[in-house]
């Protein structure tokens, strides 16, 4: 029996640690000279790196600024992950008072009253609004004539180009193509013609992969300039004259065939079918091909650029405009602008939260908090340069700075701040020269340039229906087997293809899609 | 006499003569079959692994393709990845309470199911029918995440590390192998020891345990590789960042999308980060790697008793 006793006692003794651990933070009411409390979910701009250290300079200055204790917690990496902790928390009324939230989970979350309304806060947060907000963010959330989130700035629009080797073009006496047959041109000229000058028969003229997503369906980002010229860049036409699938549009069956002479006459790195990303990126700095659709910064940015320099020191890429195809249509693709959507709960507005949480996003909007929460205390994670622009350079403890590894944890709430302003993308993209070739090198001016060609606004496109899985696999695999050759691509086949396609549920889902982009004034 | 009686004796035993049976071209041809599958499902099995062992040591001047990546010699391959694992204060951490998770995960399902299934194996225990009815439902039909979610915070039990094993620390299935185990120990040796005077509990500490070793490790490593891989719960009821386990931070390193498209390092410095992904992919399925070896044989007759009985 005593060792029973002891058994029990011993397990006893393991667990209580368990416990013992955390505290259970309890909702008492908020005494005016005591610091509110304020939970705060946020997505973390770099999801592999830990949260703000205990000591992270913030906390202290918003609690003595702001009399706020702010409680950080980082939510999943992952969107579905995100919803499921958020909806979970939901159905238990524990909302978090801010929390970062996407918006098809935010109007459920509004269906069930479980968000406050913040049209009033834009007046109070008058800095923060005129960097932040503007029609399109609050009309991103705005359900039944009230807006129920901030809508901070995404991801930069545009951050993508047609580049053309143009060491290439030079070497082979050719101008830069500017209609979609002068492209094709270049493109058999650096298959056929040995532009590397290494004798071999190793070059392509256009390179890709399958890149996907719910707005630039199948054959999906990296052929966007070819289906530009044909006016079918995207998977959705947003115009209210056109406005469906662009893959019933006649124009894509044209659009079809140039990719498919491309394929025939191998002018197309064949492997584009099975690259990776990582394969893509690899393939041209190992010079493979002369024509991509590339990032800014996964083209521009040092490391990402270093092996194609120390490959191909005389080497060169810029920048072109997309072709222009027989109709004069152009377009390097279609863009939307996304949002990182910040709510505030019901609960935290019924406890008298939310003016505090307007002051704490106005704080941060303000130099001090952009600063401090983009990149940390400046002489400890940054300096600035001659330009003002925070740099890395110049740092006590090269550890500490905020592109370091240790560093980059205080600035896990910068997305909070970020608006995509010059200071910011000077800081992320700063203009270097390369290490083998000493080229001038700058994603940020390679951005611009980008920004400045011609695209496809489809505000919206992303939030469209999307097919179900037979339906997406029937019109992906369809169309990939045009290309391939496993269906032969001719108007009577094609024609059957589109109308089992709408029988399949495609005339449907081009409907569904239409009602939604009319009913939500996506439409251009 | 004594020789004539030795060969009678000698004769009266069955000859037992070794008959060689040669294969026929058919069993040839099966084999072959049966060989080429194997090797198949062996290459099926192990390119993968080797893609990722190998991608875990891509030094970051690397250019090539995955298919090249996986041929490169080993004496370019770079621990880069490891080091900065290690040398990550986070990975340590989180490394640090799936460890805890699991050793008190793992502690506390066999407290609470050993019990039950010894319980529920008496056959004689009034009402047994109704308790397997009361276990065997609601695993069949699971309550679903919102009412679990409800429980563990009105228990207090958010940002307790408890929170992952605790709701799940029974299970059924787990439950029924030890029943279907316990049953099949000889009931006349728990009858001797009442006889002697021992209490119910001492029959399952002093008679019924010593004879589960088997089936007690086989339900721990269950449970074990459960608690050790647990994302979702961790995911859902651990807010604090200072208790997020191993499967979170992994989750969180895969789900990095190429850092640096956008900036110019990323979290684990110089080593890149797909290798990265790889490392921590690999690392993370150590501790269960180096565990099953020792406890496989106990494992194959788990299984195998807990499933032929009951």
């Amino acid at each position: 029996m005593k060792k029973t006793l002891a058994i029990v006692l011993a397990l006893a003794a393991l667990l209580s640690p368990v416990f013992a651990q955390g505290t259970t933070e309890t909702a008492a009411p908020q005494a005016e000279d005591k610091p509110v409390t304020i939970d705060l979910w946020y997505g973390a701009a770099i999801t592999e790196a830990g949260p703000p250290p205990e000591d992270w300079a913030g906390y202290k200055i918003i609690k003595d600024k702001l009399n706020i204790d702010l409680k950080l917690t980082a939510l999943p990496s992952n969107e579905s992950d995100q919803d499921v902790k958020i909806q979970a928390a939901g159905a238990a009324n524990n909302l978090p008072d801010l929390f970062m939230v996407r918006r098809d989970t935010l109007l459920r979350l509004v269906k069930q009253g479980l968000v406050a309304p913040v049209d009033d806060l834009y007046a109070k947060m008058p800095v923060r609004t005129k960097n932040h907000y503007d029609d399109a963010s609050i009309k991103n959330t705005t359900i039944s004539g009230h807006s129920y989130g901030l809508a901070d700035p995404g991801s930069i629009a545009k951050n993508e180009g047609l580049l053309i080797r143009k060491d290439w073009l030079d070497k082979l006496g050719l101008a830069v193509p500017k209609t979609l047959d002068e492209l094709y041109n270049v493109m058999v000229a650096f298959t056929t013609k040995d532009p590397d000058g290494n004798g071999k028969n190793d070059t392509y003229g256009y390179g890709a992969f399958q890149e996907i997503n719910n707005y630039e369906e199948w054959p999906g980002r990296r052929l966007e300039p070819i289906l530009g010229a044909f006016g079918v860049e995207g998977t959705w036409n947003m115009t209210e004259a056109s406005a469906g699938l662009n893959v019933l549009k006649p124009e894509f069956f044209d659009a079809m065939t140039f990719i498919k002479k491309c394929q025939d006459a191998g002018v197309i790195d064949p492997n584009w079918l099975a690259y990776k990303k990582d394969d893509f990126r690899a393939a041209w700095k190992q010079g493979r091909f002369g024509i991509m659709r590339e990032q800014n910064a996964a083209y521009a940015a040092t490391a990402n650029y270093a092996p194609f320099d120390k490959n191909f020191p005389n080497g060169e890429w810029i920048v072109i405009d997309p072709p222009v195809g027989t109709t004069g249509k152009s377009s390097v693709g279609p863009y939307t602008t996304n949002f990182r959507i910040y709510s505030i709960s019901a609960k935290a507005a019924k406890e008298g939260k939310a003016d505090k949480i307007a002051q704490l996003l106005e704080w941060m909007a303000s130099d001090e908090g952009y600063y401090l929460l983009g990149w940390g205390v400046e002489g400890v994670n940054y300096t600035k340069n001659a330009n003002g622009i925070p740099v890395a350079d110049g740092v006590a403890n090269k550890d500490l700075a905020f592109s370091a590894p240790q560093g980059q944890t205080v600035t896990q709430l910068r997305n909070m701040v970020f608006y995509n302003g010059d200071i910011e993308l000077g800081s992320r993209y700063p203009t270097y020269k390369t290490a083998t070739s000493g080229k001038t090198m700058s994603a940020l001016v390679t951005l611009r340039d980008m920004q400045s060609r011609k695209w496809t606004a489809e505000i919206g496109a992303d939030m469209l229906p999307t097919p179900n899985a037979d339906l997406k696999r029937f019109y992906e695999q369809g169309l990939s087997e045009f290309i391939t050759g496993k269906r032969q691509l001719t108007q009577e086949n094609w024609n059957q293809w589109i109308d089992e396609f709408k029988k399949q549920g495609g005339q449907a889902w081009n409907d569904a899609g239409v009602k939604y982009a009319q009913d939500n004034n996506l439409l251009n | 006499m004594e020789k004539q009686k030795k060969q009678k004796l000698t004769s009266l035993k069955p000859k037992l003569t070794a008959v060689a049976v040669k294969p026929t071209a058919a069993d040839r041809s099966f084999n072959i079959i049966v060989d080429v599958f194997l090797w198949v499902l062996l290459f099926i099995i192990a390119i993968p692994l080797w893609s990722t062992i190998t991608l875990s040591f891509r030094p970051n001047d690397y250019i090539g393709t995955n298919l090249e990546g996986m041929f490169l010699p080993i004496w370019k391959w770079s621990t880069a990845a490891y080091k900065a694992l290690l040398g990550n204060n986070g990975f340590v951490l989180a490394f640090g309470n799936s460890l805890k998770i699991l050793v008190m995960g793992v502690a506390t399902a066999l407290l609470l199911t050993i019990p039950l299934a010894y319980v529920l194996s008496i056959k004689t225990l009034p009402g047994r029918k109704i308790l397997n009815w009361l276990i065997i439902v609601p695993y069949v039909f699971n309550v679903g995440m919102i009412p679990s979610y409800l429980l563990v915070t009105s228990l207090g039990l958010q940002d307790h590390l408890a929170a992952v094993f605790l709701p799940v620390a029974v299970s059924t299935y787990n439950c029924l192998i030890m029943r279907s185990f316990f049953e099949g120990i000889p009931n006349e040796l728990k009858e001797s020891a009442r006889i002697d005077g021992a209490s119910e509990i001492q029959v399952l500490l002093r008679i019924i345990l010593p004879l589960s070793k088997a089936i007690i490790l086989t339900v721990g490593l269950f449970y074990g590789v459960s608690f050790w891989n647990d994302f979702f719960h961790a995911m859902l009821y651990l807010n604090k960042n200072d208790l997020q386990p191993l499967p979170i931070l992994l989750r969180n390193i895969l789900m990095a999308s190429g850092m640096n498209e956008y900036v110019e390092v990323n979290a684990f410095g110089d080593a890149p980060i797909s290798a990265i992904k790889a490392a921590s992919v690999f690392m993370s399925a150590i501790p269960m790697v180096i565990a099953y070896p020792f406890i496989q044989k106990y494992f194959t007759k788990g299984t195998l008793l807990g499933s032929v009985k009951g």
